[in-house]
């Protein structure tokens, strides 16, 4: 959990909070439609615990940010541009939000979604 | 420039095929490029990296390229080659929704030979479908909205026309509407005094075929505002017109009623080749006037702002210096999309010119006293038009400036660590730009072993190192950064590098002369090295680089 203490008392940002950030930057990003959980253990939980930020996972010990992201992409889009636009703009908005810097964000595509094909 | 009306009712009654398509998609590569910077400038979402203008134009011109060589097709063959073009080289956020908006008027026109009003409403329909299949959450104010509303004035003008121009019309006229209205859909926006970008670029690529169609120039921005730091002064002093003899360059802070448009408006009514900039709120005002003119811009813009500099040339003046330089110009190697393009140190003119004539895409100057900066690294291939750049410091004091430029660009960008000119110029025989980036390099990282570096200098101060001897002024000769002989003259220098180099044991010779040595001088001592080495090739060429009266290369 990252820690920010001074004398008056301390700023707490925890790992959820950086991944729901990051959660609604990729489903703004174009070419993502949807988010895919990193495996199915991981699905049933998260749908269990109602955690809405399922395909996102955020490592930070108060230091460094990690970020994991599984996208589902729609068919027929450069897929490497749209995985890299992703990176950017998750990248982009929580370092505006938090002040801090994300040090690595990998997005796996995960899946293609085909809605019409040419 | 007037609408060309005679040549719009002659293309009102040829119908629209495959060629046709051709030549409107590269009047829209065309004037989007023109107005690249202007599209960059805009970009502040979703990520402000001012490079929308760049990736959509990468992504046209992969379009483009995939069209360019095609014969007779019809209008669904000639969309489904722009589409594929697209998609592959789309880039960035913009240039994917782009590639996407291709596909969908792809999809529109497939099995027509060829374009009518009604195909294209309803192709431009298809187009906005197709690109809102592809977010989940599309954010408006965007290039999405702009796709959007042009979908729906097309499908609405169908009620009155059926002319594939007069719906073409409709659709450039709903995309500018559309921009000026994207602020109010996204604060963003609005809050950094923007349009959208990437909408800006669709208007830029739909108005470049309407352009086409109407015979207006895609050549020049009509109005835009770059950063400062973008603005050419050099390309404009070649458009110089008779009687536009005076260059007028104003900096200025303008009054908070500012309006960009009535100030170009009164700008073109003065002169020509008008530049105007922005950085941190101060303005650039460049124009070409006649001599009579030539107060008239400073006096207009006292009246409109507050005036921190003016710069006046003559023009006329300086064309005689302009032609001398010009014939020292480069003509350095164009780089594709894809391509790797390889930057270079050079300290000299002469090698400069060597190092183009290699494949080399641009060259940074510096050397030994004068180190580029990181920053200058950043300039040199930040607008070429390729993400792979080999770096090539030829000089060990370098490097570290190239590989920190590697560190802050979001380019692919390798550092080929060549210590030397020689190092530098074998590793550029073994550039193939079409390669892959990391095996190229390796390969040019590989050619630095097959060369030895020689270098004929003056010393600056008295001192002994690695055992040689060295009286301030004398000539001293370093072979692969290390000193191994001092001598009484240049000559004398050479041999004895040459010597220690084993150069008898190598086959070519070659020797670069610095500015400071004389022509005939290094052909004379060409000449003695020559009689002393004629088993090997002696090659003498013009390094123009300073401090050092040769750069030799033993290979």
């Amino acid at each position: 959990m990252g820690e920010d203490t001074t004398s008056l008392g301390g700023i707490h940002i925890s790992p959820n909070a950086i991944a729901t950030i990051a959660y609604h930057a990729t489903l703004e990003s174009y070419g993502v439609v949807g988010l895919a959980p990193k495996n199915v253990a991981d699905g049933i939980v998260k749908s269990i615990t109602r955690e809405p930020l399922r395909g996102v996972t955020v490592d930070y010990n108060g230091e460094e940010i990690d970020i994991e992201i599984h996208i589902i992409v729609e068919y027929g889009t450069r897929i490497n541009s749209v995985a890299e636009s992703v990176a950017n703009t998750v990248r982009y908005h929580v370092e505006k939000a938090l002040g801090l810097k994300v040090n690595n964000i990998n997005v796996h595509v995960a899946g293609l979604r085909v809605s019409n094909t040419d | 420039m007037a609408v060309d009306t005679a040549r719009v009712e002659r293309l009102r009654k040829k119908s629209i095929n495959g060629q046709s398509m051709k030549r409107l998609v590269e009047a829209g590569l065309t004037w989007l490029r023109t107005n690249q910077q202007t599209v960059n400038a805009l970009n502040v979402f979703p990520v402000p990296d001012g490079d929308t203008g760049t990736n959509m134009v990468l992504t046209m011109q992969s379009a483009w390229n995939e069209i360019k060589d095609l014969g007779h097709r019809s209008i669904g063959d000639m969309a489904a080659a722009v589409s594929k073009g697209a998609l592959m080289g789309a880039r960035g956020n913009s240039g994917v929704i782009l590639s996407q908006l291709w596909r969908g008027f792809s999809r529109g026109v497939h099995g027509k030979e060829v374009l009518d009003g009604v195909t294209l409403a309803k192709a431009l329909g298809e187009a906005r479908d197709t690109a809102y299949k592809g977010v989940v959450r599309p954010v408006e104010g965007t290039i999405l909205t702009v796709a959007r509303e042009v979908a729906a004035a097309t499908e609405a003008a169908l009620e009155t026309t059926q002319d594939a121009i007069e719906i073409l019309e409709v659709a450039v006229r709903a995309a500018d509407e559309a921009v000026q209205k994207t602020p109010e859909l996204l604060p963003v926006l609005k809050q950094a005094g923007v349009v959208d970008s990437g909408g800006k670029g669709l208007f830029f690529v739909l108005e470049g075929m309407l352009r086409h169609v109407y015979g207006e120039s895609l050549e020049t921005p009509l109005m835009s505002v770059q950063p400062i730091s973008s603005m050419q002064m050099q390309g404009a002093l070649e458009e110089v017109e008779e009687g536009q003899d005076y260059e007028v360059v104003v900096d200025f802070l303008p009054a908070e009623n500012f309006e960009l448009q009535k100030f170009y408006g009164r700008l073109e009514e003065m002169g020509t080749s008008i530049q105007v900039g922005e950085g941190e709120g101060m303005y650039r005002m460049h124009i070409h006037v006649p001599l009579d003119k030539r107060y008239e811009p400073i006096d207009y813009i006292m009246g409109i702002g507050t005036i921190t500099k003016v710069a006046m040339e003559n023009l006329l003046a300086q064309m005689d210096d302009l032609q001398k330089r010009k014939a020292g110009r480069l003509s350095l190697s164009p780089v594709e999309p894809g391509q790797i393009a390889v930057v270079v140190v050079s300290p000299g003119a002469g090698l400069s010119r060597i190092f183009a004539s290699l494949g080399a895409a641009a060259v940074v100057e510096g050397g030994q006293t004068m180190n580029p900066s990181t920053q200058d690294f950043l300039h040199s291939f930040e607008n070429l038009p390729t993400d792979k750049v080999i770096i090539l410091p030829n000089n060990k004091n370098i490097i570290m400036a190239a590989n920190q430029a590697k560190e802050v660009t979001v380019k692919q960008v390798v550092v080929v660590p060549s210590r030397t000119i020689p190092q530098g110029l074998a590793a550029m025989l073994a550039l193939h730009p079409d390669g892959e980036l990391e095996s190229v390099a390796e390969k040019m990282a590989k050619a630095l072993e097959h060369v030895r570096s020689g270098e004929i200098t003056t010393a600056t101060r008295s001192v002994e190192i690695d055992g040689v001897n060295v009286e301030s002024g004398q000539v001293i000769a370093l072979l692969d950064g290390k000193l191994v002989a001092s001598a009484g003259s240049v000559e004398q220098g050479c041999l004895e590098l040459l010597e220690k180099a084993r150069a008898d044991e190598h086959e070519l010779i070659t020797l670069f002369y610095g500015q400071d040595l004389p022509h005939a001088e290094a052909n004379r001592i060409a000449d003695v090295i020559r009689r002393k080495y004629p088993g090997q090739e002696v090659e003498v060429q013009e390094g123009g680089q300073p401090h050092y009266q040769f750069i030799v290369s033993i290979e």
